[in-house]
């Protein structure tokens, strides 16, 4: 399980003033589930992420997976970024099986977990393009690859799907529950789209800005629902689907609160 | 368009091409220029061979092309100062390479190691940012007092020319790398060695050919400076040499040398690059 404990960040500002970026955060991220962060930009999703990832370390508060503390980045933490950073000068293949080489795995190998997880991600007839051969959607499939080939015990991702026109991102949402089907890789998501929150979350953290805080938890199950019926049309047109949209759209959308009021945590 | 296109996948039969257009271009856009170059340089040779052949400038400020043709000829064959054509120029390209040898593997090291490194990047800037504006000419009487006026001296002055714009472009490479590459490769478990290997050094390659290309292009340019040093061999003596005794048309056939050579050099070099780095600009 990953513990995130009362977890703030100060940054400081170009202005010389401290910017609280993120403000007593705690989170679960237990097996077998995604929780997916949801709010507009500038609430601190991407500093909570980065703090897991070990990108940054914490002004206060604590990070565990398993019990041990978070440090420096390492690779039982995979990230998948918003831009996508496949290396250039790489084929496919090789983008995939980039951790698998820092860990000193036999060439033969690396190869032969590549083509593995390119089957994974539908991209098995491209081990030997180059990124730039590939579409934007493709290319975050080759880095969901290879997030997943070190076999880390959670993904985080930032905003995978942001960049992404919507046709090919409501794909890459298929594609991503059938990896977390196939995979039960435990998931961090960030995102500022409503409806991707809800489909993807078996929790979502809803989160307001200034400082970034999360101000309420939905615990889900449409996710499952589609893992196993395999019906988007159900979902989308559930009334729950309806009635939570409406209820978060206006915690967002809530013009938040300057004085501290206290948190309100549904659920 | 579906996911799955990949390039090429839509290409039309050439028999009924269809009408092909762009966008209206601004600037130059990739037009192509060589013919347009072609042209000038034949009118700059004609516009030589007529200023010369009606006598409109002394032939002692510029020869004739013929003139210039058959000294080239003579000098192939009889060399020039004791030596041969090839001795001149083995002695020159010797002395080039040896420079641009030794600042490639001081500049690019240092180079990398100043955009990495907080102490590299303090001690070392302040030296190379003072010497490297300076005209090699102006420290050239240094070379020869510390150094004195034999081989020495003459590739230690073309390795300082040719160091500082390899350096400056390791460094550059090195501050051009995104933030977000170094953190993907540090969460897929990359240690301090494996980043800088698979990371570090790929991402400023391509800055780092650029600086190589242009030390040789400044080294080529320093040789005639270099080869006042009490040479007896080089195309840049044969050029001094000549000067002195008003050889204009030796003179210009040291710089048609020189020039062919600069020329062929930068040129292989970006075959070099397009080889080594043929992900440059794209992605
Ligand atoms: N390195 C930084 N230095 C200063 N302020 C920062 C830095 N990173 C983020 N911030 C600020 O912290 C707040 C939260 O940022 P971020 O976590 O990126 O938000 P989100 O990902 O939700 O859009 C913002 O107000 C942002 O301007
Ligand atoms: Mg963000």
């Amino acid at each position: 399980m990953l513990q995130v404990r009362n977890a703030s960040v100060f940054f400081s500002a170009r202005d010389g003033r401290v910017v609280h970026a993120l403000d007593r955060a705690s989170l679960d991220i237990d097996a077998n589930s995604i929780v997916v962060a949801l709010g507009a930009s500038g609430c601190g999703k991407s500093t909570l992420l980065n703090a897991i990832a070990g990108f940054l370390p914490l002004s206060e508060g604590s990070i565990t997976l398993d019990g041990q503390p978070v440090g420096s980045p390492g690779a039982d933490r995979g990230v998948v970024f918003q831009k996508d950073t496949l290396l250039p000068w790489s084929s496919v293949a090789d983008n995939v099986a980039l951790g698998l080489r820092f860990a000193g795995v036999p060439a033969r190998e690396r190869r032969e977990r590549a083509e593995e997880l390119l089957g994974l991600v539908g991209l098995e007839s491209f081990a030997d393009a180059f990124p730039h051969e590939l579409s934007g959607g493709m290319r975050q499939r080759v880095g969901i690859a290879r997030a997943l080939a070190t076999d880390p015990k959670i993904l985080l991702m930032d905003e995978p799907f942001g960049a992404l026109d919507s046709l090919t991102r409501e794909q890459m949402q298929e594609l991503l529950i059938d990896v977390w089907a196939r995979t039960g890789k435990r998931i961090f998501f960030i995102t500022h789209s409503i409806e991707e929150a809800l489909f993807l979350g078996t929790t979502v953290v809803v989160m307001s800005p200034r400082p970034g805080r999360i101000v309420a938890r939905f615990d889900l199950d449409f996710v499952r629902r589609f893992a196993a019926e395999r019906d988007v049309r159900a979902i989308l047109s559930a009334p729950e689907f309806a009635e939570l949209y409406d209820e978060i759209r206006s915690l967002v959308h809530r013009p938040h609160a300057e004085t501290d009021t206290p948190r309100k945590v549904l659920q | 368009m579906t996911d799955f296109a990949r390039p090429g996948d839509s290409v039309v039969e050439p028999l009924n091409r269809p009408k092909i257009v762009r966008l209206h271009p601004f600037g130059l856009d990739g037009a192509r220029t060589g013919p347009i170059s072609l042209a000038t340089a034949v009118l700059l040779l004609a516009a030589w061979f007529l200023v010369t052949h009606y006598r409109l400038v002394p032939p002692l400020f510029l020869p004739t092309p013929q003139e210039v043709a058959t000294q080239f000829l003579a000098i192939v064959e009889d060399g020039y100062a004791g030596a041969t054509l090839w001795e001149h120029v083995s002695a020159s390209l010797f002395r080039i390479f040896s420079a641009a040898v030794i600042a490639a593997s001081l500049g690019i090291p240092l180079g990398l190691a100043m955009g990495l490194n907080r102490w590299a990047k303090g001690v070392f800037d302040t030296p190379i940012e003072f010497y490297w504006p300076l005209p090699p000419l102006a420290y050239l009487p240094l070379m020869i007092i510390w150094l004195g006026i034999g081989e020495v001296s003459k590739i230690v002055l073309l390795t300082l020319a040719m160091f500082a714009p390899v350096c400056l472009s390791a460094q550059a490479g090195v501050r051009a790398l995104p933030i977000e590459r170094v953190n993907a490769a540090l969460s897929l478990g990359a240690g301090r060695w494996q980043l800088f290997r698979a990371i570090v050094l790929p991402s400023a390659l391509p800055e780092i050919l650029t600086g190589l290309r242009i030390g040789i292009g400044v080294g080529w340019s320093t040789l005639v400076a270099a080869e006042l040093i009490a040479a007896t061999r080089g195309i840049g003596f044969m050029i001094m040499s000549a000067s002195h005794f008003l050889a204009t048309d030796v003179v210009f056939v040291g710089i048609g040398i020189i020039a062919a050579f600069a020329f062929a050099f930068s040129y292989g070099m970006r075959l070099l690059e397009a080889w080594l780095v043929p992900w440059k600009g794209k992605s």
